[in-house]
């Protein structure tokens, strides 16, 4: 039997397979493009090649739409990236002491003792240091994000570049570079700044003790490692599935969870040749107005989101019930 | 020395520009809902009532309310400000006379938040057309001299001084009955919820927070039940005494609660660009270095994702340090 585990984040849907044992058996990512539900949909078409529903056997799901993704896919579990992440974590490193996370728009730390998250932190309302801004960069400077750690690593000098405000950094870099800095020395810099700013805000006040994982998108970027290990004074490891740890985490919590249930909610893969279409409305009921979002599935309402009062998002749930 | 700025109206008269107003029946006096109103409801609402005037106070903070406070407000207000904007645009036609709270000082020595000693000028200059206003500084310090605001709004309203004595009073038993604070109780998992209190109170500002906090099965507990004697004693270990009042409540509040165990965890909720809070988060911080500590920042955006996802992990994580602690009675 398999475990299905999805990560809707801002800018990479993740969609693994895990086995009993809790063993990455497939995985695929995908851009999100602003339409989590393309995408998770395009996700199922690709395992509905290889894979039958009667062989999944659980589905959770987490990131910033996993309950949008909860929704659709019928999953078992919607559980918060830090938990997931732990999770993930804790499972291929009993030792780990601290994981360092950055994905698109969040950046987090997660601070473990004997196998228990006991702190963690996200970065505020500020993005600065997270995988959006080095996409951006490795754009305007017309370089794949794939190949942005090799010209971090060619440097043997760092320029040094303001890391508070993703603006801030955009301007220096932009200086730096028409005073003549060559590309692989800003970058350098870049991931410099962006670590520092990680560890004087997500990081501050916390103790980061090895064993550290690096998780999340960015942890491919071979220049942000480095300059972790060396601001830090010690290793960072990079698992072997950095960017998928929190679809792995779903995944083993939507198969404990199913474990103690006996049951699961999973609709199965046959969502990928469903008519799924959104419409969102303001709803008169009071003056807060919320835009909710209305979900269809081949015509049938399949739930509401978005609305304060849960009016809208309850009225469903009693149906389903009735029905 | 107190400045005594009477700053009533725009046309102030000699006997006040009630007895004019009164022409056309009784005078409705609106109060914004915004800010303290979640304090001192009781005391302003009483006191206009028993001089015998109607009270129109405007509705629970909603998003017709924040895009009026977003669109009138000084951009570089906090949210809080922004919302009491909204809350007078909203009634503004509806009162003929507004009260804009001119909060000085609570406690001797010590104020509050500059925004609120200029509230009333921030207000009158943003919105147009604004009925008259009863912005008088009002200094709580002591009965006396918080008698001295309810001398001046009754003399403005042309109201006996028998009659605004009695108000007066009326109001502050009304205060003093009130009962403020969330203390939950058969929650396993509890947290103290810290912040300015209008942060807390605004459950549109803050997302609901507290009926989510609940749902995730998790107990609140706020800063009114600690004794006054409490916070000041705790609050004196610091190296300077605060000069905010709320900042000396809060930090003695986050240190108490933690000490005595009386919580699991602390949530501080803070508007997005507050001076205050930014010095006093840090500092709890640095007092309570292992203890567990949320900030959530509040601000313009109404997307609750990231709000929920932080709640979550903290309660799960608080239910797994609890579990953990429960079974094995050392620490680790």
């Amino acid at each position: 039997m398999y475990y299905l585990g999805v990560d809707v984040g801002s800018v990479s849907t993740d969609l693994v397979l895990i086995n009993e044992n809790s063993n990455l058996v497939e995985k695929i990512y995908l851009r999100t493009k602003g339409n989590p539900i393309k995408a998770v949909q395009e996700g199922f078409k690709m395992l509905r090649k290889n894979y039958k529903d009667s062989e999944i056997a659980a589905a959770g799901t987490t990131g910033s739409g996993r309950l949008i993704a909860a929704t659709i896919i019928g999953a078992d579990a919607a559980k918060n990236e830090i938990t997931a992440h732990a999770t993930a974590a804790l499972e291929i490193e009993k030792d780990v002491r601290t994981i360092i996370e950055i994905g698109g728009q969040d950046s987090k730390i997660i601070i473990i003792n004997n196998g228990i998250v006991v702190d963690f932190a996200m970065n505020t309302v500020c993005a600065a240091g997270t995988g959006s801004f080095l996409d951006r960069q490795a754009e305007r400077l017309d370089i794949p994000i794939e190949e942005f750690g090799d010209y971090a690593l060619k440097a043997t000098n760092s320029v040094r570049i303001s890391g508070r405000c993703a603006v801030f950094a955009e301007s220096d870099m932009i200086h730096k570079q028409q005073m003549g800095y060559n590309h692989s020395e800003i970058i350098r810099g870049l991931c410099d700044a962006l670590v520092r700013n990680y560890l004087n805000n997500v990081g501050k006040g916390k103790t980061i003790l090895p064993k550290v994982l690096f998780q999340g998108g960015v942890a491919a970027n071979k220049g942000m490692k480095m300059a972790f290990e060396n601001q830090l004074g010690f290793e960072v490891f990079v698992p072997e599935n950095h960017s998928m740890m929190g679809a792995i985490g779903a995944a083993i919590i939507a198969k404990e969870k199913v474990k103690k249930t006996g049951i699961t909610n999973f609709r199965g893969l046959t969502l990928a040749e469903s008519n799924i279409v959104t419409r969102s409305f303001e709803c008169e009921g009071c003056a807060n107005k919320c835009e909710v979002v209305k979900i269809y599935e081949n015509n049938n309402v399949m739930g509401y989101f978005g609305d304060r009062c849960t009016k809208w998002s309850n009225r469903l749930r009693e149906n389903t019930k009735l029905a | 020395m107190i400045f005594f700025i009477v700053q009533f109206s725009r046309n102030p008269t000699a006997n006040g520009v009630g007895v004019d107003l009164l022409k056309g029946g009784i005078m409705k006096i609106g109060i914004p809902k915004g800010l303290l109103y979640c304090k001192y409801h009781p005391f302003l609402t009483t006191f206009f009532t028993k001089l015998g005037c109607d009270v129109v106070i405007s509705e629970d903070t909603n998003k017709n309310i924040l895009d009026a406070g977003v669109k009138y407000c000084v951009d570089e207000a906090c949210m809080p400000v922004k919302i009491f904007h909204g809350h007078v645009a909203s009634i503004k036609d509806r009162c003929d006379i507004l009260v804009i709270p001119r909060i000085m000082q609570l406690w001797k020595n010590e104020y509050i938040c500059p925004k609120f000693c200029g509230l009333p000028e921030m207000v009158i200059n943003s919105i147009d057309n604004l009925p008259p206003t009863i912005s008088e500084p009002i200094y709580a310090t002591s009965q006396k001299k918080l008698y001295n605001w309810a001398k001046a709004a009754g003399k403005y309203l042309g109201k006996s001084n028998n009659k605004v004595r009695l108000a007066f009073h009326s109001a502050l038993n009304a205060q003093r009955d009130y009962e403020e604070g969330i203390f939950d109780k058969g929650y396993e998992v509890n947290v103290a919820l810290i912040g300015h209190p209008y942060n807390i109170y605004d459950s549109f500002s803050n997302m609901n927070l507290v009926k989510k906090l609940n749902k995730l099965g998790v107990g609140i507990v706020t800063g009114e039940f600690t004794h006054e004697d409490t916070l000041r004693d705790v609050a004196k270990k610091l190296y300077k005494k605060p000069f905010w009042t709320f900042t000396r409540e809060n930090y003695g509040f986050a240190i108490n609660v933690a000490k005595e165990k009386i919580v699991d965890g602390i949530i501080y909720v803070s508007s997005f660009n507050c001076g205050p809070d930014s010095i006093i988060i840090e500092l709890i911080k640095n007092s309570l270095p292992h203890f567990p500590f949320l900030i959530l920042k509040i601000d313009e955006h109404t997307g609750e994702a990231g709000i929920d996802t932080r709640i979550e992990a903290f309660a799960d994580m608080l239910e797994r340090r609890t579990r953990i602690e429960s079974n094995f009675s050392t620490h680790g």
